[in-house]
């Protein structure tokens, strides 16, 4: 029950990860990214009944809220100033190749976490190459999209990965360090946020592509 | 605690509590330039107690991480200290006039000049590779700090410190793996350890060993092909600050070169020396034939500076050829009179650049094409001066003609010596000597006539003053030093023979060399010469006072009264020189004649300037400048600036090790 449950965390968590690639909708985009924290809350959540830790189920808790709540919330408000096409323009990689990179960065996950899931064998590290995959997939969105607000979701992305990777290797990464993470990402966010929106103001637009000028 | 620890420890002490003072206190140049003064006096003690036989160590493993400091005073070390505490002296307390102005009141420069005294004192004194290299760097980090603290007087200052920087710190790095290689050879990095597993190198490592750190120290000694920042960095540097650099900084590349040679590796095969003696006569003749060309006091003073380091290094390559050949007696010889000639440059290199600091101060131009007219105005300058042009001169009775004349000495008797490649080496390198010492008369006779005798030539002379007394003392110090050195130099010949290692000199008005035949009193010189111009003097005075005086104007071909613009100037008195070495100098010469309208036959204004490149600057830097800023304009193509190329750089990388990881694993 307990590996099948876990499993299925798992699951959700990488199919998420690979729908934001998919998708080309912001407004999709954020209630996927929703999803996922979600998913991740599920997987803490999941962790927690195993371990038996009240501390584990109170981090999982936070996970919900800020993961599956604030944040896209923060997501959302930033898209609904912005007003413009809601559509993502055209992403640097079309979405099929997306696809394809996602699959290879799959496999190269897989092929390097080998060596971490073999030093303690359980259902929880066998579940590492996912977490993985998806800090690789979160990289790979900051790196081939366009628009300020999808790079931002391609960074939450990877937060989500490290944090799975972190309570599938550690199983409690303890209160505190969760807090200190969930906090510097909360932060992280609002500060892009402010930085998109004067961009908006400054150039109209908030491909960031536009910022060539800015060298030297 | 003896005399030299006693001594060491003071100078440390009130080196650092000045610094300490000068970083914390609103800037009073009277104070550090007087605790400067004490650093270099307490300096100067603990050398001599140490070369007198109080030769003392000391180990603190708490005080630097890894391998803690450790201090020896050994009699060379003890000489290369002493000498640098001699300079702090002189240059400290000039400084305390001379550092009062808005630049050099600057709080990083008043601190960094105590600390630069302190870490070279400190470096002789070095006793294991961690400490040299620390003290190493705190010298090279100090004195950059002050080679560019009047860095608002023009971009040159920041060009020259950059040059400084980057050339002493590609020599350090030189030295840093070079030592490396060596204590990787050895149970641990003192001096000791190392002196032990020196003996036991392989050739090809000890070769590499020395070949890194001599390239490192020559850099630091100016030695061409590595003189490049030294004209640079000497002239704009403030002028006590580029005393001490060119009369005991320099000296500190010498000091590596011997202990690492002689010392720590032992001595070693003929071609090291032979190397390190063609290194010294390139850079004596080239440094002074570069210098006879400049009309720019302070570059001219830096280039004799490469000049003399190289005439030393002569003395330390013709020294280790003959303790490799088996002569130890000649290689004392020749390694006397390399140190003998290090102490008297470090002595009159002091005056000098003193003496144009104050010609500086006083006129504000270092162009010897616009000095001129100074004995009037700045008398004690000029007789400083004088002074220190003599003792550079190689000629009786100067500091620098009795270490030359040993020097000389050394490499006539060492022809017997050495085999093949000594028969060839001596006698091209007394050549080399022999030129380098004509060339010196002549450079020091323009330095001399064209920058302090006959008329003004530019207003900037006609205002000049001469310097406040503290000025006036500190170029006074080492003025007396030089004059002592030359007269009686058996007082310091005992202390240079310890730092040598074998007594090869002996004699006290007159100095015979112990082993070949020779013998020369510079005072008996000195009286002599003085006879000679006395009686010379008395029989023409006598001779003229028979004849009836007449007074007439001076004979001017007619022109007119003689101006001070038909003077020689710098210029003009190193032209017979540039035509004679044309080919090797090669000057870049344009003349711009025009004509009156009238007729072409009558010529209006004549036009000539000359600039004397630095050739092997030209052949051997700008080559790999080019290199760099290719690969420079290369890296920007790197940096578009766009952020998702940025991005991506770091995503393929990651990806890159990733797949390195799963496919080498």
């Amino acid at each position: 029950m307990y590996v099948q449950l876990l499993d299925l965390a798992c699951g959700a968590l990488l199919l998420t990860a690979v729908l934001v690639l998919w998708r080309r909708e912001l407004v999709v985009i954020i209630r996927v990214f929703a999803l996922q924290g979600a998913a991740l809350a599920v997987l803490v959540g999941v962790l927690a009944a195993h371990e038996n830790s009240a501390e584990l189920w109170a981090v999982a808790l936070g996970v919900f809220v800020l993961r599956a709540g604030v944040l896209p919330y923060l997501l959302r408000r930033a898209l609904a100033g912005a007003g413009e096409s809601r559509r993502e323009a055209s992403p640097l990689v079309n979405v099929s190749a997306s696809l394809l990179a996602a699959a290879a960065l799959t496999l190269l996950a897989y092929a390097v976490s080998q060596p971490l899931v073999a030093l303690a064998p359980s259902a929880a590290t066998q579940a590492i190459p996912v977490g993985v995959t998806v800090v690789l997939i979160g990289f790979f969105v900051l790196v081939t999209r366009r628009r300020a607000l999808s790079q931002l979701v391609g960074f939450l992305l990877m937060d989500n990965g490290i944090t799975a990777v972190g309570f599938l290797t550690t199983t409690s990464v303890g209160l505190v360090v969760e807090l200190g993470v969930s906090l510097d990402v909360l932060l992280a966010v609002l500060v892009l946020q402010v930085l998109t929106t004067r961009m908006r103001e400054t150039f109209g637009d908030t491909d960031l592509d536009e910022l060539r000028e800015l060298r030297d | 605690m003896n005399l030299a620890a006693t001594g060491m420890a003071a100078a440390v002490a009130i080196g650092l509590m000045t610094a300490l003072i000068a970083a914390l206190l609103p800037a009073r140049p009277a104070l550090i330039g007087t605790g400067t003064a004490l650093t270099g006096a307490a300096a100067v003690a603990a050398g001599a107690a140490a070369l007198a036989g109080g030769s003392f160590s000391v180990v603190l493993p708490d005080v630097l991480p890894l391998s803690g400091v450790s201090l020896t005073l050994d009699p060379l070390g003890a000489l290369f200290v002493a000498v640098t505490g001699g300079v702090a002296v002189a240059a400290g307390i000039y400084s305390v006039s001379y550092a009062d102005t808005a630049d050099l009141r600057a709080r990083g420069v008043q601190t960094a000049l105590p600390v630069f005294v302190v870490a070279m004192v400190l470096v002789p004194a070095a006793a294991n590779v961690g400490t040299l290299l620390v003290c190493w760097e705190l010298m090279a980090l100090a004195s950059l700090v002050l080679v560019v603290a009047e860095h608002r007087r023009g971009p040159r200052v920041a060009s020259a410190g950059r040059w400084y920087a980057v050339m002493t710190h590609l020599g350090f790095v030189s030295v840093l793996i070079g030592l490396m290689v060596f204590v990787a050879q050895a149970p641990d990095d003192s001096f000791t350890a190392l002196r032990e597993a020196g003996r036991q190198l392989s050739p090809a490592v000890a070769g590499v060993v020395f070949v890194l750190t001599l390239a490192g120290f020559a850099s630091k000694a100016g030695i061409v092909p590595l003189h490049a920042w030294l004209p640079r960095a000497h002239p704009e540097a403030p002028s006590h600050v580029s005393a001490l650099m060119s009369a005991a900084m320099v000296n500190l590349g010498v000091y590596g070169v011997v202990r690492v040679g002689v010392d720590l590796l032992g001595g070693g095969p003929a071609w090291w020396w032979l190397l390190v003696l063609a290194l010294g006569a390139v850079s004596a003749v080239y440094g002074i034939l570069q210098a006879a060309m400049s009309s720019d006091l302070k570059r001219l003073l830096g280039l004799s500076t490469t000049e003399n380091m190289g005439l030393v290094l002569i003395g330390v390559g013709a020294a280790g050829l003959f303790a490799s050949s088996g002569d130890h007696a000649l290689a004392a010889l020749a390694l006397t009179a390399a140190l003998l000639h290090l102490v008297g440059h470090a002595a009159f290199k002091t005056v000098l650049f003193l003496a144009a600091g104050s010609v500086l101060h006083a006129t504000g131009t270092r162009d010897l094409d616009a000095l001129g007219g100074l004995r009037p105005v700045m008398p004690v300058t000029t007789a400083a001066f004088g002074v220190g042009a003599l003792a550079a001169s190689a000629l009786p009775p100067g500091t620098a003609f009795v270490s030359e004349w040993l020097l000389l000495q050394a490499l006539i008797h060492g022809l017997p010596a050495g085999g093949v490649a000594a028969a060839i080496a001596m006698p091209v390198a007394v050549a080399a000597v022999a030129l380098t010492a004509g060339l010196a008369v002549a450079t020091f006779v323009k330095a001399f006539g064209v920058g302090f005798l006959a008329k003004p030539r530019s207003d900037a002379v006609v205002d000049a003053h001469e310097s406040p007394l503290t000025m006036l003392a500190g170029m006074g110090v080492a003025a007396v030093v030089c004059v002592v050195l030359a007269l009686w130099p058996a007082g310091i010949l005992p202390a240079v023979q310890a730092a040598a290692g074998g007594v090869a000199v002996s004699g006290d008005v007159i100095l015979r060399l112990d082993q070949v035949t020779g013998a020369l009193s510079p005072l008996l010189l000195a009286l002599g010469l003085v006879a000679a111009v006395v009686v010379v003097a008395g029989v023409v005075r006598t001779a003229a006072v028979r004849r009836v005086r007449r007074t007439a104007r001076l004979w001017d071909c007619g022109g007119g009264p003689m101006s001070a613009r038909m003077e020689y100037t710098a210029t003009s008195f190193a032209e017979p020189l540039q035509r004679v070495f044309d080919d090797v100098v090669q000057p870049e010469l344009d003349v711009d004649v025009s004509h009156h309208q009238e007729s072409r036959y009558l010529v209006q204004a004549v036009e000539y300037r000359r600039k004397v490149p630095d050739r092997i600057e030209r052949r051997l830097y700008q080559p790999v400048l080019r290199l760099i800023a290719a690969w420079g304009r290369a890296g920007r193509g790197l940096a578009p600036g766009s952020v998702h190329r940025y991005l991506g750089y770091g995503f393929y990388a990651v990806c890159g090790v990733l797949i390195l990881l799963a496919v080498t694993r």
